[in-house]
């Protein structure tokens, strides 16, 4: 009898006892597959009800009563998924988010999310509504076909709190660099996959783009054993940027930016922070950490958007656009 | 995640026989699809299941599922009658792919994320929100993607204030949205712009206030999908300083061709001239035209104007 045979069986037994199911019940129903000695069988029952509780069936130990002996038992209500009760209209929109996740090409535990769409679609009664969204993951450039198995192996290890050993390529110096890493998360930013995690070689916690990741290794030694625990307080937004002023490159400086125009209903959107109105004006302020990275974005907003505080952040806007006009204007003339 | 195949299998039987308990008479391919599998894993699973059972294995105690005329029926499902309910690991799956959509309070999404909470194993809880923490993906999209998603799927019209970001208009449109796509990490909706009186492609996060109408639209049929810049008749040659160079580089793959000095030459689609200038102003002279002679002057010119009025 294979392992899948008799893992079913088990489920079947369960499913079906109306009453407690002791060890020795189990070895009588399959005296083939729990033979040998008793310390044996109890360690091969052991290893398939850790199986059964990762497929979501615990099987509980239920004391001796008066009415019935000691032994395990599978609650029915517990087992069996409850219709969940969504609206066509619930039931179409998570399905089409699940759907874009799924075809993406790069979102971690697919097979569970293929699972979960399944689950939820078990109750449905007609087909399900195309899906019409759509999202591109899978990038390019980098090892483009690796990042999906890439994205799984990161996320097992974060789920069992493994140790992962990457070799890790910086654009920054073109080199590769190996290290080992305590992964704690992975954020979605801009179509980009990012990995937080504690980093061995440097010794703080790090940011990596996974696409910049060239191999990943998790380590195996004793799967059911974490490596790492992960601080209360961690977060995985406190160390990812989500704009390119917060990339860490320096101390915070506060940079006030005033918008007109058009850019007046858009603060929110295009720095992701509340604007104060004073007139006609929208005014917004951030903390950068990378000030060129909020300037260079200033200035790609065109006339609109303006630096108005601190006056260095202004000389520097200056500056960079001066550049910009020397690097397109013929030797000697006006553009 | 990774899993083992014994557990792959395992979950896919404990799927398998309720669904076809609950529909019975589908065809061997429509089965196949509904589980994922294919024909031939299918045809290998029924086999196996024709050996599951619980004691005392007399003829009743065993699953009986059979082909028959290429459809799958099921007379004896030992109690199998409804899936597991989702693992800790499902449901981290399911609500990060809800989360691309940005959930708004009140909306569909997050209502369906709220019941589907609710029939979690309450075992699974602790495990569930521990996962959920360690995947984030919420902060990758503009608020509207609920609103818009939404009046896709209704195929109802919205009303949105566009502005097109340089052009100098904010403008109030009426569409019938299509399809809503993200592409190089930007989120575009495809819509027939009944304004314009013609299909668009309208930038997610240039979309200000967006309202969901009543008025409802007949499903269209097959709009053409664009990619944004994928068919340029207005190439631009762009440098890349050497410092830039590895960077952009891994942005644009093979498109990219390093020089002998360190810096990398690129061609991206000149159709928009707004974007383009805003595009090369973004890395603050790190960036030159090469060609065309217009585009060159146009960046000359956004710079100029951004002197002017810094």
């Amino acid at each position: 009898m294979d392992r899948t045979e008799r893992l079913l069986n088990l489920v079947a037994l369960f499913l079906d006892a109306t009453a407690p199911v002791s060890l020795d019940d189990v070895r009588d129903a399959f005296p083939d597959e729990y033979g040998g000695t008793e310390d044996a069988s109890q360690r091969k029952f052991e290893r398939d009800k850790a199986e059964l509780y990762e497929l979501g069936i615990p099987l509980v130990w239920a004391q001796a009563t008066d009415e019935q002996d000691a032994g395990y038992t599978l609650d029915r209500n517990e087992y069996y998924l409850p219709e969940p009760g969504l609206t066509p209209e619930e039931l179409a929109v998570l399905y089409a988010a699940g759907s874009a996740a799924l075809a993406s090409g790069a979102f971690p535990g697919q097979q569970d999310l293929a699972h979960a769409l399944r689950k939820v679609g078990f109750f449905a009664d007609g087909p399900l509504p195309a899906a019409h969204v759509r999202l591109e993951l899978s990038g390019s450039g980098g090892d483009v076909k690796e990042l999906p198995a890439r994205l799984e192996t990161l996320w097992a290890a974060i789920n069992t709190k493994k140790y992962v050993d990457l070799d890790y390529f910086s654009p920054h110096s073109r080199t590769v660099t190996s290290r080992r890493v305590d992964p704690y998360g992975l954020a979605l930013r801009r179509g980009v996959w990012n990995l937080v995690g504690w980093c061995h070689l440097r010794k703080e916690l790090r940011t990596f783009h996974v696409s910049r990741i060239r191999s990943v290794r998790m380590n195996t030694a004793k799967p059911r054993v974490a490596d790492f625990t992960v601080p209360a307080d961690f977060k995985v937004d406190d160390h990812v940027a989500s704009w390119p002023w917060e990339h860490r490159l320096h101390a915070p400086v506060e940079v006030v930016v005033s918008l007109t125009g058009e850019l007046v209903p858009l603060g929110r959107q295009l720095f992701g922070v509340e604007p104060t109105h004073e007139g006609e004006q929208a005014r917004v302020t951030v903390a950068a950490t990378n000030l060129d990275g909020l300037l260079t974005y200033v200035l790609s907003l065109g006339a609109g958007a303006r630096v108005q505080s601190p006056a260095d952040a202004r000389a520097r806007v200056v500056e960079l656009a001066q550049r910009v006009l020397a690097a397109h204007t013929p030797a000697g003339g006006a553009p | 995640m990774s899993y083992t195949l014994a557990f792959e299998r395992l979950r896919r039987l404990l799927f398998l026989v309720p669904f076809v308990s609950k529909h019975p008479g589908l065809t061997v391919d429509e089965v196949a699809k509904a589980v994922g599998c294919s024909k031939q894993d299918l045809l290998e699973e029924l086999d196996l299941l024709t050996l599951v059972g619980r004691p005392p294995f007399q003829p009743d105690d065993y699953i009986d599922i059979y082909v028959e005329d290429d459809r799958v029926y099921l007379d004896l499902d030992q109690r199998l009658s409804a899936p597991p309910r989702l693992t800790a690991a499902e449901g981290v799956a399911l609500a990060a792919a809800a989360a691309l959509l940005k959930p708004s309070s009140g909306g569909a999404l997050s209502s369906a994320l709220a019941k589907l909470e609710k029939v979690l194993p309450p075992q699974a809880m602790a495990r569930y929100r521990e996962m959920a923490r360690a995947l984030d993906v919420s902060a990758d999209g503009p608020d509207s993607l609920a609103t818009i998603s939404q009046a896709i799927l209704e195929h109802r019209e919205l009303e949105l204030e566009y502005v097109s970001v340089g052009k100098g208009d904010r403008e109030q449109r009426r569409v019938r949205p299509l399809e809503l796509f993200s592409h190089r990490g930007q989120w575009y909706l495809q819509a027939f712009c009944l304004t314009r009186n013609g299909e668009r492609l309208f930038r997610v996060d240039r979309i200000g206030a967006v309202t969901l109408t009543d008025t409802t639209f007949p499903e269209p049929e097959g709009s053409t999908r664009q990619v944004p810049g994928s068919s340029s008749e207005k190439p631009v040659k762009v440098r890349f300083a050497p410092e830039l160079a590895s960077w952009q580089q891994e942005r644009f793959g093979d498109a990219a061709s390093l020089q002998a000095d360190g810096s990398l030459v690129v061609t991206v689609p000149g159709d928009s001239e707004r974007w383009l200038t805003r595009w090369v102003l973004s890395f603050g002279g790190n960036a030159t035209v090469l060609e065309p002679e217009w585009a060159i002057r146009a960046v000359a010119e956004a710079a100029l104007a951004s002197l002017q009025s810094a």
